[in-house]
């Protein structure tokens, strides 16, 4: 049964979250990605997989084994494509691309632990490349943060793509 | 198919020089030369269209291109494959706009023309608007390609109805596929579906990449490779033991280490699983591939399929325009390993090779800003260099092909080019010369090939 009058989450609580996720898009704007990890618990997963268009009455079996994720992460793999994009090395973001995220559609839902919330959001990234070309991508994103002894963290993060082709030669942003 | 286009003067050979080795920048952004490929290449080519692990069932099928056509390859009942233009007969809308899925008809969206999986005609909306005589079912079903083939689980299709068949097209480059298709009893299977992005880029830049560019790796991926080992950056390349294959414009760049792709992958387990395999791969297909197995290499089949051996991803470049791909991945796994080492798999692929992953990340813009460079109207008259080992060809008892020692080359590139410059001028496809005359003649089984067993 659907419950179309879940119970509100304090204001403060809505509040506070939503500012999260503003700061974490200007964090990330701004290649402040030390600062992001701040904001991650130690045992965050990081997850987007990519979708096949199929008929509404398709009735073939899920993928078994594996799926087409474009990530699939934890902490350690974050730092180390951070670590990546700090090395140096990575000519195709030097001269840096332009990258702005947009967030918006925030709904704060209760958790199943008393300490963790479920955050649903919208998030649009605008890319200006090296060579000028403008990118926009779009998905929904479902949270959960845990509220700690340093405020709210992010433990989950699925990011449902809103491609079914990948309109872009890489995703190297995070969402 | 106008295959009238084909026939004309030779005029193609003015686009590169690969004794010399140049070659001419317009062939990756010309309009007229591209539409020619469609014509020239795709539409005359073996194509791969699908892995026979994608259609277990009867009724199963998934959409794909050939070339710019859009087809549906589809499990028949008696276990055959058929592949046929997705495109109606009537007003040519598609037929069917899912990736992938289990049907027992394919209904057009217009006018509820409705097809089943052979692509027969089985009925229409309002039929009773059609007097007799005004159209014959048998003639107006989904248009089937000419010939479809399969290779140990690699499914090909051509619209050509002559030509060479598909073991001959794939040559003695079967030695080299049997290792990533054949190293374990069972074969191979693609796992965890399909990955597409849309790169700016002429497609031939990422199938020359693939087919021998191992010089662009400790470059361009350096970033990768440091923050995936330690801060150290890719080791040198032993050029003594390391080699181009080139056969009818296929091609493998590999070295014989065994082990420098199983690394990059990232995932210690898949490593062990194949070094405790590798005795096994050696009775199977003798010491020298079990040895090349893993090693850094990488491959592409003529004309458009790529992939990494030992990293297992499998991948498709789909033309759509002079300056666009589409660019197709998917995880190729052998079918006989534990669950738990196919998802390690899959899980190094996605992060080293996906469109997330660490190595891939680098490689489009790559590619996008050498097709549009070279557009420029005095750019595109200059020459691009593909010169690097020219003189390194040599004899090898053991490995088949156009061979050339030291993996940095542009051999593999200049065969892969020559393919092309093959295709574009051959009126007749049985004419075309074998590159190089073939040791594996009259003989299925690449197992079987003597001299195997030498180092």
């Amino acid at each position: 049964m659907l419950d179309l009058h879940p119970e509100p989450a304090l204001h403060d609580v809505v509040t506070a979250l939503t500012q999260r996720l503003f700061h974490e898009a200007r964090l990330l704007d701004d290649e402040r990605f030390e600062d992001w990890l701040e904001l991650l618990c130690e045992d965050v997963s990081y997850h987007m997989a990519l979708k096949s268009r199929r008929f509404r009455a398709d009735r073939s079996a899920p993928i078994a084994v594996g799926a087409g994720n474009v990530f699939n992460d934890n902490l350690a793999r974050l730092k180390l494509r951070i670590d990546r994009l700090r090395s140096g090395f990575v000519w195709a973001e030097d001269p840096p691309n332009f990258v702005r995220r947009v967030v918006s559609n925030v709904e704060v839902l209760p958790g199943d632990a008393p300490n963790e919330t479920i955050v649903h959001s919208v998030i649009v990234i605008h890319r200006n490349r090296i060579d000028g070309q403008n990118r926009l991508l779009t998905a929904g994103r479902t949270d959960r943060w845990r509220k700690g002894g340093e405020g709210w963290r992010l433990a989950a993060r699925e990011i449902l793509l809103d491609h079914s082709v990948l309109p872009d030669s890489n995703v190297n942003v995070f969402f | 198919m106008r295959m009238d286009r084909i026939g004309r003067e030779p005029e193609f050979s003015r686009y590169m020089d690969l004794k010399e080795g140049w070659l001419d920048r317009r062939i990756f952004s010309d309009a007229d030369i591209y539409e020619e490929e469609l014509y020239r290449i795709f539409a005359r080519s073996w194509l791969f269209v699908a892995h026979e692990s994608q259609l277990p069932k009867a009724g199963d099928f998934l959409t794909t291109h050939m070339g710019e056509d859009a087809v549906i390859v589809t499990r028949q009942p008696d276990g055959t494959i058929k592949v046929y233009l997705n495109s109606c007969p009537h007003r040519g809308n598609k037929v069917c706009f899912a990736d992938a899925g289990n049907t027992r008809r394919f209904v057009c969206n217009y006018h509820g023309w409705a097809f089943n999986t052979a692509g027969e005609l089985q009925g229409m909306h309002e039929e009773y608007c059609y007097d007799e005589g005004d159209i014959d079912r048998k003639k107006n079903g989904l248009r089937q390609v000419a010939r479809v083939g399969s290779y140990k689980g690699l499914v090909f299709a051509t619209f050509a109805e002559d030509g060479p068949s598909l073991d001959a097209w794939l040559g003695d480059f079967r030695w080299y596929l049997d290792m990533l298709l054949d190293n374990e009893e069972g074969g191979t299977e693609l796992v965890g579906g399909c990955i597409k992005s849309v790169i700016s880029a002429n497609w031939k830049f990422g199938v020359e990449n693939f087919i021998g560019d191992a010089y662009h790796a400790g470059w361009t991926h350096d970033s990768g490779c440091r923050s995936m080992n330690n801060g150290q950056p890719f080791p040198p390349i032993d050029m003594e033991n390391s080699y181009h294959a080139s056969v009818n414009g296929h091609g493998w760049e590999f070295g014989t280490e065994g082990v420098g792709d199983l690394f990059l992958l990232g995932r210690p387990k898949v490593m062990e699983y194949y070094e405790k395999m590798r005795p096994k791969m050696a009775d199977r297909l003798g010491t020298m591939r079990s040895q090349i197995f893993g090693s850094v290499a990488s491959a592409s089949i003529f004309p458009n399929v790529s992939f990494l051996p030992g990293i297992s991803t499998f991948r498709q470049w789909q033309p759509k325009g002079p300056m666009q791909f589409e660019l197709k991945t998917w995880v190729i796994v052998n079918k006989a390993m534990p669950d738990d080492i196919k998802d390690e798999v899959t899980k190094g692929v996605m992060q080293t090779f996906g469109p997330g992953g660490t190595f891939e990340m680098d490689d489009g813009e790559n590619w996008e800003n050498c097709t549009t460079v070279n557009r420029g109207v005095v750019t595109r008259h200059e020459r691009l260099h593909y010169r690097c080992g020219i003189g390194r060809q040599i004899d090898h008892d053991t490995l088949p092909g156009i061979v050339y020692r030291g993996q940095y080359n542009d051999a593999n590139q200049r065969g892969f080019y020559q393919r092309w410059l093959d295709m574009m001028e051959a009126t007749d496809l049985e004419a075309m010369p074998p590159r190089p005359e073939p040791r594996l003649t009259g003989i299925a089984e690449t197992r079987d090939l003597p001299g195997l067993f030498a180092l």
